[in-house]
């Protein structure tokens, strides 16, 4: 059996397959759900954090656990890049693509814009739409953009990255810290140490902003550890 | 049948499975694999949308009544640990690439099977 033919034999079979899964999911799909939504709760927990942005208030307080997870899922994610890369071994330069004038004049411009974008993500994540993770990817981002406009190897030489390694698993070991200290203090469901203070200033919504800005940072030295290893690996951006 | 977000979710669905199954690319396996995920939290949100609903962000004035946040909070976590999982995944790909120098699921499966033979 050659290999287009056993293609051609698992084609319809497959769309056959998909198409009627597809089919039973929409037909049995329950619109409804489980009755009412209980929002009048989650405004609630907004009120008592202080924050405005009620799913800030959510992840970031009434299910902060849950959120620690997600954190140490993503420092693991990060331990396996490097893991997996630096086992191989590492070119010893980095070959960047061709001086262009377009490209760095726009690396110029962007680049303080997208970091800056980044911190009011991550600043302002209890008062608008945004928060830790968005904040820190979308600045990990813009250093991808300072990688191909500059080259890596000169972004790498102003980022110290053994040292930068330590500072993220000191933010995770913080963030569990002040996580541990108010479950000690049986500050659980709503894991609060902080008053609220006034809603809609920069200085409120209790601890929640401490936590964007921590998660931030980690987001944003975990996402250039993850890109500059991939380059490394590679050779070449 | 009405086009809503969950309909055009369960499409996007199918078609990212499709992909996932039939085509030998690592790479276009690992793009399906995050159509999935995209189409999972199209559904999540969708579900609770409501026409007349605000975003879950508190007015001072009191504005329109907000949409169900739960959802939001946890498709947070669904984005990140497809972030997670795709990284890792692709480190995997890079390595079979090296190995192998290709990124055919079928020709990797059947060198490896040559490399077990002999």
């Amino acid at each position: 059996m050659t290999r287009s033919a056993s293609r051609i034999r698992l084609l319809p079979a497959a769309i056959l397959l998909v198409g009627a899964f597809c089919a039973a999911l929409w037909l049995t799909f329950d619109y409804a759900g489980p009755g009412e939504p209980d929002i009048a709760r989650w405004i609630d927990t907004a009120h008592t954090t202080g924050s405005i942005n009620v799913v800030s208030a959510i992840y970031l307080n009434a299910r902060l656990f849950d959120t620690l997870l997600e954190v140490l899922v993503f420092s693991v994610a990060v331990l396996g890049v490097r893991f997996y890369l630096d086992e191989r071994g590492r070119r010893e330069s980095v070959e960047s693509i061709p001086e262009s004038h377009v490209l760095r004049l726009s690396s110029d411009l962007l680049l303080p814009l997208i970091l800056l974008l980044g911190i009011y993500l991550t600043v302002y994540g209890h008062l608008s739409p945004g928060g830790g993770f968005s904040g820190g990817a979308a600045a990990g981002t813009g250093l991808l953009l300072a990688a191909i406009a500059l080259g890596a190897d000169s972004v790498a030489q102003r980022f110290h990255e053994s040292i930068l390694e330590r500072v993220e698993w000191a933010i995770l070991l913080c963030v569990f810290f002040l996580a541990g200290i108010s479950a000690a203090l049986g500050r659980t469901p709503l894991t609060d140490l902080l008053p609220p203070g006034t809603p809609g200033r920069l200085a409120s919504g209790g601890s929640i902003l401490l936590y964007n800005i921590l998660i931030g940072a980690k987001v944003f030295i975990g996402t250039w550890v993850m890109i500059h290893h991939f380059i490394q690996h590679r050779g070449e951006i | 049948m009405e086009i809503n977000g969950v309909t055009v979710s369960i499409l996007l669905f199918g078609i990212a499975l499709l992909g996932l199954i039939l085509r030998r690319d690592l790479v276009v396996k690992l793009l399906a694999l995050g159509l999935i995920n995209s189409s999972t939290i199209l559904c999540l949100v969708s579900l609770h949308a409501r026409p007349d609903g605000a975003a879950p962000i508190l007015q001072t004035p009191s504005g329109p009544e907000i949409v169900d946040p739960l959802p939001h909070a946890m498709v947070l976590s669904a984005i990140v640990i497809n972030f997670a999982i795709l990284a890792l995944a692709l480190v995997f790909v890079m390595l079979l690439v090296e190995r192998y120098h290709t990124t055919d699921s079928q020709r990797i499966e059947r060198e490896t099977s040559e490399e077990e033979r002999s």
